[in-house]
């Protein structure tokens, strides 16, 4: 297809084409790059022993991690940039469909043959070979969705619905739609959809990402603050009741403060964590010098391998990349507030508050500032089809860069 | 329709403001906040606890494999090898090897079945083959061992410790036949030898298990125990890393830590004088059957160098809790014959048994040292001027040292008269001391014990020196301190180690230098580099050299001529002095009428300048009856009648082995060897005339003129004045003669009695052919032994000496 000249553009047509955000895509490559070297280091010794030879047979070669993670890098990069090439505008009516999919393959978790159970729940799919959790694509799926129609909010208000008056439902809807309880609704409808989804898997950390995702964007679009304050209490009432009130939930809460209390069972793991972590140091014993990766610390590769670079890197090294992180994070809100509309801030906020919550509750896990719960580092973290998923995502905020209009020349 | 009145909700500026506001607070918490608790937990773990955590690292990442060190040699000072090494095995059992070496699978069959009966038969078969050949090969218990083989939740169960070489072989050639080496297999350890046995254990001491060294053994007592560190030599490590696994990883960092093996000790102890020490002590339990054991001493009283310390009973450092002491043995058979062996006195005896046997009493245990003590007082004298050699001492049996309180007595009741200092010593007269003590009185005597060092430990190289018990000073120079002086001057009273004695009196005879003892010589690295060489370390100077010169003439004199007398050894000029102390501590309530007593002699030559300065204490010589001052053999219980013999035969043996020169005086020149002619063929006056003038005598057996035989042959050497015998005619010597007893005898009848057989006596001790108190105690060829006409047999005889007290 042949190129149009720019004057053949509509003027949508025309910002849609503008320059990415280099700063934000810089930032991407290097942590993409930092994390491929860092699953090369971690995962070295695990693909070499050949840990896990019923769930990924590695068949001894050390560099089987890297090189999968490294197509989907690849994979992944490519979809990013095909992805900041459209108009973000589509992403409006795309988030019903991609919302709705994700619904559809959750679902599908639970047909046999389609539906794979790993690490004790059922939580994976594979399609056409590939192996992936639909709750990736839920996520993104949820802040589309609530990004589209909460960047309506305003414009959309025109003339208020008239709710009739002699009717009892009338007049609670009313009172309801006044105190902006009803415009939730259909965003408390998909939620509790997709959070039941998610309970089934038993896939708790996905429940909790989904959440603050579509909380930081509910958040950013302006509802009030009253609803934020329920629905904390209502959460935090829920967390005190499980914590204190089922046998699981005391036990791990005991485990992570003090992991010696069960060495040999669910303290190994983050005593292990702990153990990489501290003796790291400084300056660490270097890249690839890692100790705790010669199947001491399990599952050095996944969610634990922000503990091989502190003990490869030292605390300079976890330093700068979750600087890294944190100059990602801040490009993230600064592209939002520089957005054109509504839809593109709100599609940035989440997508930049899913990354940030995810790198927080991930370097809390392994460092034991929160208990243990399985939650993976962007970019870091073995895992191709979410590595590609949240390259797609940053395709999605490059795509709302390009529309930003470039500073008034002085 | 519109509604005009109806604004909305919100207005855009005001939405958007908000949004701007919430976007802001996100970035701020998200992008910043949210890092600060991460940040402050990195840095706790990293950087505060680091240490902690690297050491946890480090504890499960890396596997040290220790590598054993040699332990040293102990060389004496001639360089035989009294301890050394050797490595020997362990044998360990892997019952759960043994339970795993049987595969399960391989009786299986098709449907996954076990095959139960045919898997318990190979397992049971394979058993039997282990405990047959052990209990074959090594004779053990075959019931234990097919409980222990059975307990299969062990993988390390020791069968034996301390296998030799021959054994392990065994071992090894049958773990390879059947293929089974890493179910039964050896680990090698090491293990201490004492190739002579039982000479010189209280010094070297033993190897032993403590609570603190697990599995191996440590030094415990004397040398081994002191010199530990220096001879255990350092383990080496190799640490390298491992993984989760616990298998090692071949790419993983090494370190090594080489072993370094122990150092050599080299003794100044020399086991030829220890076991002529050990052999004094032994032959006078035996001579004048001594109930409480007997220890001594030998030192170089020029450096403090120890060349030997003994005591009874002694232990095999081998085996050092065998009781190898025939007394204690019999005693213990006794307990076990009464109990039986499995009571609970059985084991209370046994171990005080084992316990007496490691005790050395030379160095552990104060004694009242008796006259032996005297020199020390009479040195202070001479050496304040308060007393001089031309000093006469007048003794009238007893002495009141305290006004109108009791006379001390002196040993000799009647009183040994008017005498000259030296002659005091020389009879051993307590009055004289008593003197001498009230004439310095308490301070001068207090300072000159402390230079003395009786109030300190000796300092010496090895662990366990026992403590002294004196009066404290206010005591000692109190107005009733009187008689603590008066007693204390002769060694009463008081008591020291023997080991303090000894370097007392080596300071009163070597030039008035108080020396530090030692028994290590020098210590030697592995290539022979001495890392330690032992100077004479000298403590004070006590007394003036002339003072001791003084000294030394006395004491010789004490020998030569009076209570030391037993102690002469022709050729040698030997000074010394005798002991003989009552055990008052002793009589308890318990033992009211105790009358042990320590007969003792110290001793040293030459006199002129001492190389070897020698104690030895006999305790409790048993009485013929009670009451008595005799023993059976009717031998006076004195240091004088019966420790100076033993010791000086001792001082002559050692200095015959030092190679220290004989210098005869004309008298003893004249009793000294001779070469016989040889007369045979000749005509009996022409022989007669030869051997006269070789300084023998003649006596001839048969009728004829002319000598057919001679006794002893040509060139051999007898002493001069014996009574060679000259065959005349048909006459032969007989082939083979009996010694006859000669204890007891007088010189002459022991000559004639060994001559009738056509024997020859080299006299030694106390020898005078007028004096019929000289007594025969030993002699060179045991009772009863068939030795050749001719030979000839050292006899040493006593005299009998005045020293009791």
């Amino acid at each position: 297809m042949a190129r149009k000249a720019k004057r053949d553009l509509t003027i949508e047509q025309q910002l849609a084409r503008g320059p990415i955000d280099l700063p934000f895509l810089a930032l991407v490559m290097i942590l993409v790059a930092i994390g491929l070297i860092m699953v090369l280091s971690a995962s070295y010794a695990s693909a070499m022993y050949n840990m896990t030879p019923k769930i990924t047979n590695t068949k001894g070669d050390p560099l089987y991690y890297f090189k999968r993670q490294f197509g989907f890098a690849v994979l992944g990069v490519v979809a990013m940039f095909v992805i900041s090439k459209i108009d973000y505008q589509h992403f409006r009516w795309m988030s019903v469909f991609v919302l709705g999919a994700s619904i559809v393959l959750m679902a599908l978790v639970f047909v046999p043959g389609i539906g794979k159970s790993g690490g004790g729940a059922q939580r994976w799919v594979n399609i056409f070979g590939i192996r992936f959790q639909p709750s990736e694509i839920a996520k993104v799926g949820v802040i589309m969705f609530f990004a589209a129609g909460l960047s309506k909010r305003s414009s959309q208000l025109g003339p208020p619905k008239k709710w009739s008056k002699r009717t009892f439902t009338g007049r609670m809807a009313a009172r309801l739609d006044s105190v902006g309880l009803l415009e939730l609704v259909p965003y408390g409808i998909v939620l509790v959809v997709v959070l039941g989804i998610i309970a089934m898997q038993h896939h708790m950390s996905g429940m909790v990402l989904v959440i603050v995702a579509a909380a930081s964007v509910l958040f950013a679009a302006g509802v009030s603050l009253v609803w934020f304050g329920l629905g904390g209490a209502a959460v935090g009432g829920a967390l005190w009741f499980i914590i204190t009130q089922t046998e699981y939930m005391t036990q791990r809460i005991r485990i992570w403060q003090d992991p010696t209390s069960d060495l040999q069972g669910d303290g190994f793991q983050p005593w292990q964590s702990r153990i990489a972590i501290g003796s790291g140091g400084l300056l660490g014993k270097g890249l690839g010098n890692s100790q705790q990766k010669y199947l001491f610390l399990p599952e050095e590769h996944n969610d634990y391998i922000f503990s091989v670079v502190c003990e490869e890197l030292g605390i300079v090294g976890a330093c700068v990349i979750m600087a890294l992180f944190a100059l990602l994070i801040i490009r993230g809100y600064w592209l939002a507030l520089h957005a054109r509309d509504r839809f593109g801030t709100l599609l940035v906020v989440g997508i930049t508050s899913l990354l940030a919550f995810q790198t927080f509750f991930n370097i809390g896990v392994v460092t034991g500032f929160l208990p243990p719960t399985g939650i993976s580092l962007p970019f870091f973290s073995y895992g191709g089809t979410a590595l590609a998923i949240q390259l797609a995502e940053m395709g999605m905020v490059l795509s709302v860069s390009r529309q930003i209009a470039a500073p008034k020349a002085e | 329709m519109q509604d005009s009145n109806r604004k909305p909700r919100r207005s855009d500026g005001k939405n958007n403001r908000s949004l701007f506001r919430r976007t802001i607070f996100l970035l701020v918490v998200l992008g910043v906040g949210m890092f600060l608790p991460l940040v402050a937990q990195l840095y706790k773990l990293q950087i505060v606890e680091h240490d902690e955590w690297e050491k946890r690292a480090a504890n499960q990442q890396t596997k040290s494999v220790t590598v054993s060190a040699n332990r040293g040699t102990i060389y004496d000072s001639e360089g035989r090898a009294m301890a050394m090494s050797a490595t020997v095995y362990k044998l360990i059992l892997s019952p759960m090897g043994v339970l795993d070496s049987i595969d399960e699978e391989k009786y299986k069959d098709e449907a996954d079945k076990l095959d139960e009966a045919a898997y318990k038969q190979a397992l049971y078969d394979r058993r039997k083959l282990i405990v047959d050949w052990l209990v074959d090969t090594f004779d053990y218990d075959e019931e234990k061992l097919w409980d222990r083989i059975e307990y299969t939740a062990s993988a390390y169960e020791v069968l034996a410790r301390e296998l030799e070489e021959e054994d392990a072989e065994k071992v090894r050639k049958f773990t390879s036949e059947n293929q089974i080496s890493g179910l039964l297999y050896l680990t090698p350890d090491s293990k201490r030898y004492y190739p002579y046995s039982s000479i010189g254990s209280h010094i070297l001491g033993f190897m032993s298990q403590t609570k603190d060294s697990g599995d191996s053994k440590v030094g415990a007592q004397g040398i081994e125990a002191r010199y530990e560190d220096v001879l255990s030599g350092e383990l080496g490590r190799v640490v390298t890393s491992k993984n989760g696994w616990g298998a090692e990883m071949i790419s993983g960092y090494e370190m090594y830590f080489d072993a370094q093996n122990g150092y050599d000790v080299h003794l100044t102890m020399d086991e030829r004088i220890q076991a002529m020490l050990e052999q004094t002590l032994a032959e006078g339990i035996e001579s004048y059957d001594v109930q409480k054991g007997a220890f001594g001493m030998a030192i170089n009283p020029q450096t403090g160098a120890v060349l030997a310390m003994a005591s009874t009973p002694d232990f095999d450092p081998n085996n050092y809790n065998k009781i190898i002491n025939e007394d204690l043995q019999r005693e213990l058979d006794a307990v076990a014959a009464e109990k039986g062996e499995d009571s609970d006195e059985y084991y209370k005896a046994l171990g005080e048994a084992q316990l007496k046997q490691r005790y050395n009493r030379t160095l552990t245990d104060a004694y009242e040292p008796g006259s032996v003590f005297k020199p020390i007082t009479v040195s202070i004298g001479l050496e304040e001027g308060i007393i001089s050699l031309e000093d006469h001492f007048q003794c009238n049996g007893s002495k009141v040292v305290v006004q109108g309180g009791r006379p001390i007595n002196c040993h000799k009741k009647t009183g040994h008269g008017d005498q000259t200092l030296t002659k005091a010593v020389g009879n051993s007269c307590n009055v004289a001391l008593m003197t001498i003590a009230e004439r310095l009185g308490g301070d001068l005597m207090w300072k000159y014990f402390e230079d003395y060092g009786l109030f300190d430990k000796t300092g010496i190289d090895i662990g366990g020196e026992g403590v002294k018990q004196f009066w404290t000073e206010d005591q000692f120079k109190s107005l009733i301190g009187t008689t603590y002086r008066a007693t204390s001057s002769f060694g009463q009273g008081f008591k020291i180690l023997p080991t303090q004695m000894m370097m007392s009196f080596a300071a009163v005879i070597n030039g008035g230098h108080l020396l530090q003892p030692y028994l290590v010589q020098s210590i030697t690295d592995q290539d022979g580099n001495n890392v330690f060489y032992h100077e004479a370390q000298e403590v004070r100077q006590v007394i003036s050299e002339s003072t001791s010169e003084k000294m030394r003439g006395i004491l010789e004199s004490v020998v030569a001529n009076d209570s030391g007398h037993n102690a002469t050894v022709s050729g040698y000029r030997i000074g010394g002095k005798t002991g003989t102390s009552e055990m008052l501590d002793r009589r308890t309530k318990d033992d009211p009428n105790n009358d042990d007593v320590m007969c003792s002699f110290m001793g040293f030559a030459p006199a002129d300048n001492p190389q070897v300065l020698v104690l030895v204490v006999y305790d409790t010589p048993k009485r013929s009856a009670p009451r008595s001052s005799v023993t059976a053999a009717g031998t006076y219980i004195s240091g004088g009648n019966i420790a100076a013999p033993m010791a000086g035969a001792l001082i002559g043996n050692i200095l015959d082995y030092m190679g220290i020169e004989k210098q005869y005086s004309s008298d003893e020149l004249a009793g000294g060897d001779s070469p016989m002619p040889y007369v045979v063929g000749k005509e009996l006056t022409v022989a007669k005339t030869a051997i006269q003038s070789a300084g023998f005598e003649c006596r001839t057996v048969g009728t004829g003129s002319i000598v057919t035989h001679q006794i002893p042959a040509a060139g051999v050497s007898i002493p001069k004045g014996s009574n060679v015998i000259l065959y005349l005619g048909d006459d032969a010597p007989e082939a083979q003669v009996e010694v006859p007893d000669l204890k007891g005898m007088t010189p002459t009848a022991a000559k004639v009695a060994l001559e009738d057989k056509g024997l020859f006596m080299r006299a030694a001790g106390v020898v005078d052919y007028t004096d019929s108190t000289n007594s025969a105690v030993t002699q060179s060829v045991d009772v009863g032994t068939m030795v050749s006409p001719g030979t000839v047999i050292d006899v040493r005889f006593v005299g009998k000496v005045n020293d009791y007290g």
